[in-house]
């Protein structure tokens, strides 16, 4: 168990997870864009804020496998399956409070349920289980982090 | 006023709002409406639709009286004036502003009374009636408030300057008596899925002090100095209060089930962004100089339909979702029995082609006034466009939704143009993917099936569908958005063709027709200001002139229009108060300027 096998995993982990999101956005289930979203809270250039989100979000991946790498470390367990259980805890902490609470909460173009009259933001918020998106952007944003969680335990597992 | 079995005529009331949602009071001085926490949510008070368990918030003098009411000057912030033998009282209420800073009720309602001279006795009744009446409602004393509960949904009733008052079943009342000088509050907070936050009467004051600021400088913003500028401001405060700030979106009305024809079944809920509406409103706003409105709405309106691109959904709800499925609550009585209510709206499943003309007609304005479009969202648009280009012979439902069958409706199909044309001039610009090819191709035909199929040589007009030999007031649009020259022969004969059949005074009927519904309906507001328009465009000025000022006259007293209205009694009719009416008005009105100002430069 490597902390660089899991930062490998982490850079393709995200690569799959952005990629499934892309795809089902594409395909008219979701309207889930995390590149934007993190992106525009830096500049309201949509062109620039989804290249710098690309960025941002590249970086977060390998941080958070970081994350898993220290949680395989505590309980000496790396595997694709564990992986893909943490991936599960991961999804539930993004749907639940970073996009749907902290995101919202520190974004400077995004409305919240306390935005009034005098503001007008650029961006609506998730919402709760990201249902503002689509019904089905839970579904997809679930899977996207399991099979995340998945290769990065693989990853984690199999590079010595 | 007189209420007619415990309702008031829709005319009778003024509304107020956060950006968040409204609230509805009657001239009585009671609150009969207000959803919480948002505009589209479940009624708190509801007594609009069903004056027994609708729930409201009275306050009103004890014994006879006389009322006066007014805006604060350019603002949101309501003035109710009562009058008795005994003396004057004044009313402001207002939804307040969140504090900048500092923890504020999630949604405040503040209501305070001042007494102006003499001493005036009052009586209030706070009677909360959560989820449309349905869900049960307790009520209870806490932190020296007034709590009424039902769920994680929860409003607290804070009563400064005067008794608490007292639980009478399931609802709270108290009476009131001010010296002259003095002054009470009451503040409504709600909390929804939250924790409660209590403001003190300081609080609550020095929100009300910052909404009173607000709304001034806000409408201070707009360039416009034309002529009907007082009524063009109010239609922009009430464009303003549509806007649900958290997301952009741009509701059509904040209200559902007033009815089309009183006891009658044509009633809707409106508490929906139509996209045709809305784009519009976008129009309104940059034409008025609301640069940031029109922006955040440009955003939503690109965001929200993304799920269903390059085809559009002709309505969304606020939060960018696409289910509104249609409910009706048989519960409620519905407004002086025109039952039944609905809520959520089935409209959604129609095929509306005229929507994708106003949409890419405010897509086009938009791009003019910033310069540029990103790279995926020119792409985007121009994947509408394509859709446009292959769909545009296909039947539809029409602007005016008929649930008949679908038609030709030769609006629909001009509209298309529009929406052509228009990407062909993004095109032009270097602003999305060049289409200009296949798009104009395609609108050409549009165009030639408008002159060919959709004019009609003895009626001197265009029609409403090849089969349907007919007038349709939405035919003006074909003068506002460029169709023809609006001084062309084909615009003023079909402008003149509806002046002799669908006009009576200053009323103008959408069609004399059918629409596949039963019943009756009255004169549709915003025709009456596309008239306006098409005039003003047409150069004949004095009868532009001469319609809005009957137009003007049609208000209620707070400047406020519904959808319909019924020509026989003035009665208004519909949900309200209605942003299509108003943003109607608004375009009428910077278009006789523009007018005015074209004379005076050929004058000159």
């Amino acid at each position: 168990m490597t902390a660089w096998g899991a930062l490998a995993g982490g850079a393709v982990g995200t690569i799959v997870l952005t990629s499934a999101l892309r795809i089902s956005q594409e395909l008219g289930w979701t309207r889930m864009d995390i590149p934007l979203l993190l992106g525009t809270v830096f500049t309201d250039r949509r062109g620039r804020a989804s290249v710098l989100g690309y960025a941002i979000h590249f970086t977060n991946g390998l941080i958070f496998a970081l994350a898993y790498y220290a949680v395989f470390r505590a309980v000496d367990q790396a595997g694709w399956l564990f992986g893909a259980a943490l991936g599960l805890v991961h999804a539930a902490l993004a749907g639940g409070a970073l996009l749907t609470v902290l995101l919202p909460a520190i974004h400077p173009r995004m409305g919240t349920p306390w935005s009034d009259a005098e503001e007008t933001p650029l961006l609506e918020a998730p919402g709760f289980l990201l249902r503002n998106y689509g019904r089905r952007t839970v579904i997809w944003t679930v899977l996207g982090h399991v099979a995340y969680g998945a290769i990065v335990g693989g990853f984690a597992a199999q590079l010595h | 006023m007189e209420r007619l079995d415990g309702y008031a005529p829709i005319r009778e009331y003024a509304v107020v709002g956060d950006g968040r949602t409204v609230a509805l009071v009657a001239r009585d001085g009671s609150v009969d409406w207000l959803c919480l926490p948002n505009v589209d949510s479940p009624t708190i008070f509801g007594r609009l639709l069903d004056a027994e368990r609708g729930g409201s918030f009275r306050l009103e003098p004890i014994g006879p009286y006389a009322v006066e009411r007014a805006y604060q000057h350019h603002s949101n912030v309501l003035e109710t004036t009562f009058a008795t033998a005994e003396g004057r009282v004044r009313v402001t209420d207002a939804m307040t502003l969140t504090d900048i800073g500092r923890i504020s009720p999630m949604r405040e309602l503040v209501r305070k009374v001042d007494a102006l001279s003499g001493s005036v006795p009052l009586r209030w009744c706070f009677e909360p009636r959560f989820g449309y009446g349905r869900a049960e409602t307790r009520i209870e004393r806490r932190a020296g408030r007034w709590f009424a509960q039902a769920g994680a949904e929860a409003i607290a009733l804070g009563v400064f300057g005067t008794e608490e008052g007292t639980v009478h079943g399931d609802a709270v009342a108290g009476e009131l008596r001010l010296a002259s000088g003095e002054s009470a509050l009451l503040s409504l907070a709600g909390a929804s899925r939250e924790p409660a936050v209590l403001p003190g009467r300081e609080d609550s004051e020095r929100r009300l002090e910052r909404t009173m600021r607000f709304w001034p400088g806000w409408v201070g913003r707009a360039q416009y100095d034309g002529p009907w500028a007082d009524a063009v401001t109010r239609s922009a405060l009430v464009l303003k209060l549509l806007t649900f700030a958290p997301s952009g979106a741009i509701v059509a009305a904040p209200t559902t089930s007033l009815p089309e024809w009183i006891g009658e079944g044509r009633n809707w809920d409106y508490r929906f962004t139509w996209l045709r509406d809305a784009s519009w409103t976008l129009d309104a706003m940059l034409r008025l100089g609301f640069h940031d409105e029109a922006h955040a709405f440009f955003w939503w309106l690109m965001h929200a339909s993304r799920l269903t691109q390059p085809e559009l959904q002709i309505l969304y709800c606020i939060d960018g979702s696409v289910h509104t499925d249609e409910l009706e609550l048989d519960h409620l009585s519905g407004y002086r029995g025109s039952a039944p209510v609905r809520i959520g709206n089935g409209a959604r499943d129609q095929v509306q082609l005229d929507l994708y003309g106003a949409v890419l007609e405010a897509i086009w304005l938009y791009a003019q006034e910033v310069g540029r479009l990103d790279g995926d969202t020119g792409k985007e648009v121009a994947r509408i466009a394509d859709y446009v280009a292959e769909h545009w012979q296909d039947t539809d439902n029409g602007i005016w939704e008929v649930r008949d069958e679908r038609a030709h409706y030769i609006q629909s199909k001009a509209l298309c143009w529009v929406a052509l044309d228009r990407a062909c001039m993004l095109a032009t610009e270097g602003l999305i993917p060049n289409g200009k090819r296949r798009w104009g191709e395609a609108a050409k035909k549009a165009k030639a099936f408008v002159d060919d199929e959709g004019w009609d040589a003895e009626l001197r007009s265009y029609i409403r569908a090849p089969d349907m030999r007919e007038l349709d007031g939405s035919l003006l649009t074909l003068a506002l958005l460029g169709f023809h020259d609006p001084r062309s022969e084909r615009i003023r004969g079909t402008v003149e063709a509806v002046e002799r059949q669908l006009r009576e005074g200053p009323y103008v009927y959408r069609y004399r027709g059918g629409d596949g519904l039963d019943g009756e309906e009255g004169a549709f507001l915003t025709c009456s200001f596309w008239l306006v328009d098409a005039f003003a465009r047409g150069g004949r000025l004095d009868d532009a002139h001469a319609l809005m000022e009957e137009l003007l006259g049609l208000a209620n007293d707070v400047g406020l229009y519904s959808e319909e209205i019924d020509p026989r009694t003035g009665e208004f009719l519909g949900n309200f108060p209605q942003g299509l009416t108003h943003l109607a008005l608004i375009n009428a009105a910077v278009s006789m300027a523009d007018a005015e100002s074209e004379g005076r430069e050929r004058a000159a």
